[in-house]
């Protein structure tokens, strides 16, 4: 039983180690970011009076024509190919709303889902029934964006045997600028645990399945209890993904791993002190160093 | 009120300051993590707290829902034990209200609206402590919460109030000043452009001196912008040293 | 408390994880989260706390003011409760959506200090019969992150011990008593908040129960008790809430847990406003 009251004096001012200078791209909104009119506009600019304006702050981006600015911290912007953690919120006609932290709700259309036992066939009206036996609220899923309506709201699927209803496990949510784009978002950590980075930044950790069970797309969840030292490997990464997150890290694999090797030296629930995530956030940050140099 | 003197015969205000001084502003923005973006911001002894949910999906009923435009809903709020008297209800009475609609038409003003459609873009203030310039205050902390949610904006935007006592222009008037019964002039700008998005007046002010007051009310503006803008961008510069040292392929 | 929506496997997983003692950050059934106190903030009240539980954000101001007595009880002084759920805390509490929280927690509150061993109340007394001081204890919910109760009560027991209660000087003329209230910053008596409760909430989880839940072991829990406990493990207020029925070993067990918590709590809390005071640095607020 301990109880741990601090005062708010005693809390360090943060991370304050790098005084770079201002590496010239760093905008905040109404900065001209060029009067050149052969730039294209991204993400983050307006066009006002021939000059290309910065609309939100962050760093200025130039792939080829393009010129966009990326704010730190931001809604999910969906795009094609991503892989999300959603959760659903409501059912509709032949369709699933699906929370994903973005603009305007996601959509999991009936059509876009695999049937129980793999059957490819065209939906009818009794599937359409059953649609709460298939995903009800509150379910957590993991599927990828199919499409990018034009108002901005997202078309989800889970035609892959990878995605589907999600099982026993914690959720972390942490801000989706956090999630790089990889490869791959699905992780079998050596450590013991799986985990899947969702990049509308939900994250999905979970014991490690030994067999792929995914030929029914994960309808059956297993209830059955998860063993004590499963539980343990997973309260530590999700208190370590937060640390990392605390402190605006990037996350994937590579970090998360190192971060919990870093943080074998505490127990599991001195991770939640801010004193061992600074400690624990800078080994990471000195091994990342060593690495990238 | 008799005796009072806002402006001393050596030109010092009643805190000190002189006609043209602005009062001490200390922000943070990022205060809170459940919200998509979040500032705190003290102007002298005004503590304002901005929260900016969004943009989201339309709550409630969907009839609201602007087809080419976010739906902008502000509230401000005011805390009991802000004032010096205590309040007895934090929101919902008249001056709230008219707070909340300026508010608003200040914002829809400056957001680029058109890139969301059909969505709800939340901003709520909260006034912790009330001590003059509420409007300049909330203004300015909404502005830095918009920024930490990273919503497209044409332009920071930045409210100052000012007054004219003794032949002479004041800005960014404290409580003392505002009940003083001298006019009092609050404007809110787009530093950049010089562009005005709100301007009100209160109680009477010679049409001679409106012009002076305005130019010193709008240069209070730009060096408060020039306070705001110089530690965002130091807070961004930190950070992205601090990205581009762990960005491994 | 803002409603979020589990699936079943999720449930299941806490319900067996609280079942381990091993909670989903690692804490066992009786620990509480990290916890941040500051008072002294808001310079236009007597006294003011915040508390930062996790995510959890609570602001209090108290602001004392000379009043009539309560005719039922004339030779004390009284205590008012006043919760203002913000919109920074959710958009759900936008307008008036966060009342009826507030109204059950300012019942709660009410109750728990109602006791009259709790607080020093006869003191608060300035003219028997007549005139005494009227505490509005003013709370600002900014953020929620589960356990609002507990926070709550820190946050006021907090604020109490920071007030600052003018002087008052009485001055006899033909026409009664005058009340003079000193002006004088440094004129002022301290409460003594020794015997003043906090509130301990025991979530009950399957057939065990936690302390200090967060949003999601909230959302699991059917039933919980509230407990007022004293520096000294005696109990100021009980009340039962939610959906679902406890049986009287379980909540024997409940508050034998809250009793313990109860006691551990107070002193922390007590030993780290103590503290504050022997530093005496200028109140941080919300810059760091």
């Amino acid at each position: 039983m301990s109880v741990d009251i601090r005062l708010a004096s005693s809390r360090g001012k943060g991370a304050d180690l790098y005084h770079g200078e201002d590496p010239g791209n760093i905008v905040t909104p109404g900065d001209v970011i060029t009067a050149d009119t052969g730039f294209m506009r991204g993400h983050g600019t307006y066009m006002e009076e021939d000059c290309l304006h910065a609309s939100v702050a962050g760093t200025v981006e130039r792939v080829n024509k393009l010129v966009s600015v990326r704010p730190p911290k931001t809604r999910y912007n969906g795009e094609i190919g991503d892989v999300v953690i959603g959760r659903v919120i409501e059912l509709a006609l032949r369709r699933w709303r699906v929370e994903t932290h973005s603009r305007m709700d996601s959509v999991l259309m009936l059509s876009s889902v695999n049937l129980p036992g793999g059957e490819l066939r065209r939906r009818s009206e009794e599937d359409e029934k059953m649609m709460r036996s298939y995903l009800k609220e509150g379910d957590l899923i993991s599927a990828e964006v199919q499409n990018v309506m034009s108002d901005g709201c997202l078309s989800l699927h889970t035609r892959s045997l990878k995605y589907g209803k999600l099982g026993q496990g914690t959720l972390v949510q942490v801000s989706p600028s956090l999630v790089l784009r990889r490869k791959t978002h699905f992780h079998n950590l050596p450590v013991g645990a799986s985990i899947i980075l969702g990049n509308n930044g939900f994250i999905w950790l979970s014991p490690t399945q030994d067999e792929q069970d995914g030929d029914t797309g994960g309808y059956q969840t297993n209830l059955q209890p998860v063993s004590h030292s499963d539980r343990e490997v997973i309260a530590r990464l999700r208190n370590c993904v937060l640390a990392l997150a605390d402190r605006q890290m990037l996350l994937f694999d590579t970090s998360i791993l190192h971060a919990y090797e870093a943080s074998m030296k505490h127990t599991v629930k001195e991770l939640l002190k801010p004193e061992v995530i600074a400690d624990v956030v800078d080994l990471v940050r000195q091994r990342m160093e060593l690495e990238g140099s | 009120m008799a005796g009072m003197e806002l402006l001393s015969d050596q030109g010092f205000r009643m805190d000190g300051r002189k006609s043209n001084e602005l009062r001490r502003i200390r922000f943070k923005k990022g205060v809170f993590n459940q919200a998509d973006g979040s500032a705190y911001l003290e102007q002298g002894n005004t503590k304002v707290l901005a929260a900016v949910y969004g943009p989201h999906e339309i709550r409630g009923s969907k009839s609201k829902a602007l087809h080419d435009r976010v739906l902008i809903n502000c509230q401000y709020s005011m805390a009991t034990f802000s004032t010096q008297d205590r309040k007895r209800r934090p929101r919902g009475d008249r001056k709230s209200q008219e707070m909340t609609s300026h508010l608003k038409q200040t914002f829809d003003a400056v957001v680029l609206t058109e890139l969301y459609p059909k969505t709800q873009l939340d901003i709520y203030v909260e006034v912790l402590q009330s001590d003059g310039g509420n409007y300049c205050a909330s203004v300015n902390a909404a502005t830095l919460a918009l920024m930490d949610a990273g919503i497209p904006m044409k332009d920071y935007v930045i409210a100052c109030a000012g007054s004219f006592t003794r032949e002479t222009p004041i800005i960014d008037i404290n409580h003392l000043e505002e009940s003083s019964g001298g006019a009092e002039v609050i404007m809110a700008i787009l530093p950049r452009c010089d562009q005005i998005v709100f301007l009100e007046m209160n109680s009477r002010l010679h049409e001679d001196h409106l012009s002076a007051v305005m130019d010193h009310v709008m240069a209070g503006c730009k060096d408060i912008f020039n306070v705001l803008n110089q530690q965002v961008r130091e807070e961004l510069v930190r950070r992205t040293v601090q990205d581009s040292l762990v960005d491994s392929g | 408390m803002a409603d979020v929506n589990l699936s079943e496997a999720e449930k299941t997983f806490i319900l067996h994880s609280v079942q381990d003692n091993f909670r989903d950050d690692g804490r066992s059934c009786e620990d509480f989260r990290h916890m941040e106190i500051e008072t002294g903030l808001i310079s236009n009240t007597n006294g003011s706390a915040r508390v930062r539980l996790a995510s959890t954000d609570v602001l209090v101001g108290v602001k004392v003011q000379l009043s009539p007595v309560d005719p039922e009880n004339p030779e004390v002084g009284r205590m008012e409760f006043f919760l203002d759920c913000s919109a920074n805390a959710t958009p759900e509490f936008e307008g008036r959506g966060g009342e009826e929280l507030a109204s059950e927690i300012t019942a709660l509150l009410t109750r728990a200090y109602g006791c009259p061993s709790t607080m020093d109340y006869p003191s608060l007394c300035v003219l028997p019969g007549q005139q005494c001081w009227l505490l509005y204890v003013d709370i600002l919910l900014l953020e929620c992150g589960g356990n609002l109760f507990d926070a709550m009560s820190l946050a006021v027991k907090a604020a109490l011990f920071n007030t600052k209660v003018p002087n008052v000087t009485m001055t006899k003329d033909e026409g009664g008593i005058e009340l003079d209230v000193s002006d004088d910053p440094y004129d002022f008596k301290r409460l003594d908040v020794t015997g003043a409760p906090l509130v301990v909430t025991v979530n009950k989880i399957g057939h065990f129960h936690v302390v200090d839940a967060s949003e999601k072991e909230e959302a699991c829990s059917l039933a919980r008790i509230m407990l007022g406990v004293t520096q000294t493990g005696t109990i100021t207020a009980m009340k039962k809430e939610g959906s679902g029925s406890l049986d009287a070993d379980s909540i024997s067990d409940m508050m034998e847990s809250a009793k313990k918590v109860g006691v551990l709590l107070n002193k922390s809390l007590l030993k780290a406003l103590g503290e504050e005071e022997e530093q005496g640095t200028e109140a941080v607020g919300f810059l760091r």
